[in-house]
């Protein structure tokens, strides 16, 4: 009864509310307990299993009776709140490659104004289907690979980057007001402090210096950090010809001097690209990386293009023993919306 | 002989969908109890169609019991069989 899409994300929220240290209970009835998830394409394999055998099949094929409910892009967030037992706001959000880092914002605010005491904050994608890559393959942008290069196709930053890899995946956070959590003596990964949107309104696919640059400040903000505060960025960083240098721009903008110091590293060469999943995994490296004080390297980054210079990459391996007491994590999607979290470390007493 | 393949394919969709034990699904046995819900039912009516070649109309009564979803089949799979001859 579930799209894969569904499966990926429910997996991950079990994951994630086991590790946090909460009991699985579907009878909780859990009032303040919400769901904020994250999908661009929700289930589009049912969908494309259902038009196959419509349109391909002579006589055609029958669509499942269950197509309906295990295609909606909500089928994932509700039965991720079945699941466990949560019985407050239960919403998806789908803002094509900022989805999930929507969700979790959308999450950390019910929080912050005590609508909610716990939220399951995440996003999961099935990318993998025929027809998706397909629609992305004609569109130019994804990275070309035989068997020899293939694992290190995806290389953002670098001179020869030649575009994306998609992946597919779910991720989940457990956010839980802070009082909460304290009494009961959860581990803390980090605090999440400040969350940053803004639409680019200039264009469905061009990215927007601007736009990006008041995404990372409204999340800074928000989090009342300065700048100079912040010590790692996880970049959106697609390894497009086109989006790698305006975000380095939007960085170095932002930063100003203290960019050319400031570790940016973008962990799609690693995992690819997951579309409404790849905010929530790439926010969850940059909570580790708060969490053991370390930060992961963009993978096959041997040559930085020159137009994406003026910031400090990591690359050959992570940047072990560093003191981080803030990060930033981006996410810039199709359409023109931007969405930033800002991140603070957390000592555990 | 139609009454024992209805009753054993539902027999077999619900072993293979829920892990419901074949003996414990009786013609007495109310929906609920064997974890038919409503869209258990539309699943099994899909089943139903493809398997039997029966058309189930959308104004096919909700039955309350395993007995009462097997009779109401036999009866549209008894007049598919009567309109062919």
């Amino acid at each position: 009864m579930m799209d894969r899409y569904s499966q990926l994300g429910t997996a991950a929220s079990l994951a994630a509310w086991r590790d946090a240290g909460l009991t699985v209970d579907a009878a909780a009835d859990q009032r303040d307990g919400g769901v904020s998830w994250g999908t661009s394409l929700g289930g589009t394999q049912t969908f494309e299993d259902g038009y196959r055998n419509l349109y391909l099949q002579r006589p055609p094929a029958r669509i499942s009776p269950l197509g309906v409910i295990m295609g909606m892009n909500n089928a994932c967030a509700s039965h991720i709140a079945m699941q466990l037992g949560l019985a407050g706001p239960c919403h998806t959000f789908s803002v094509a490659c900022s989805s999930s880092t929507v969700a979790i914002g959308e999450g950390f605010r019910r929080v912050r104004s005590g609508e909610c005491g716990v939220v399951v904050a995440g996003g999961s994608d099935a990318t993998l289907s025929y027809g998706v890559l397909r629609a992305w393959q004609a569109m130019r942008v994804l990275a070309d690979g035989n068997e020899e290069t293939a694992a290190r196709a995806c290389r953002p930053f670098h001179r020869q980057r030649q575009g994306l890899v998609l992946g597919e995946g779910g991720g989940a956070f457990i956010l839980e007001d802070w009082d909460r959590a304290m009494a009961r003596g959860a581990r803390i990964y980090a605090e999440l402090g400040g969350f940053g949107a803004t639409c680019d309104h200039s264009h469905l696919v061009r990215p927007n210096l601007d736009g990006q640059v008041r995404a990372m400040q409204i999340a800074l903000a928000d989090a009342d950090l300065a700048p100079a505060q912040v010590g790692y960025v996880n970049a959106h960083g697609t390894a497009t010809r086109e989006g790698d240098p305006i975000e380095i721009a939007a960085i170095r903008e932002v930063f100003g001097d203290h960019a050319e110091a400031l570790p940016v590293s973008a962990t799609k060469s690693m995992h690819g690209h997951m579309l409404g999943a790849t905010g929530v995994i790439e926010s969850i490296a940059t909570v580790l990386s708060l969490y053991r004080q370390s930060i992961p390297p963009t993978a096959h980054l041997d040559e930085v293009d020159p137009a994406c210079a003026g910031v400090r990459h990591i690359v050959g391996g992570p940047l072990r023993d560093v003191t981080l007491e803030a990060a930033l994590c981006n996410s810039f999607a199709f359409g023109g919306s931007n969405a930033v979290l800002a991140f603070r470390r957390h000592r555990q007493l | 002989m139609s009454e024992t393949d209805t009753l054993a394919l539902l027999r077999e969709f619900l072993k293979k969908h829920s892990g419901q034990a074949s003996e414990s699904v009786t013609p007495e046995s109310p929906l609920s109890s064997v974890n038919i819900d409503s869209l258990m039912l539309l699943e099994l009516i899909f089943e139903f169609e493809e398997k039997f070649g029966i058309s189930v109309p959308n104004e096919f009564p909700t039955p309350d019991t395993v007995g009462e979803l097997v009779s109401a089949v036999d009866a549209l799979r008894a007049r598919k069989t009567e309109e062919s001859n």
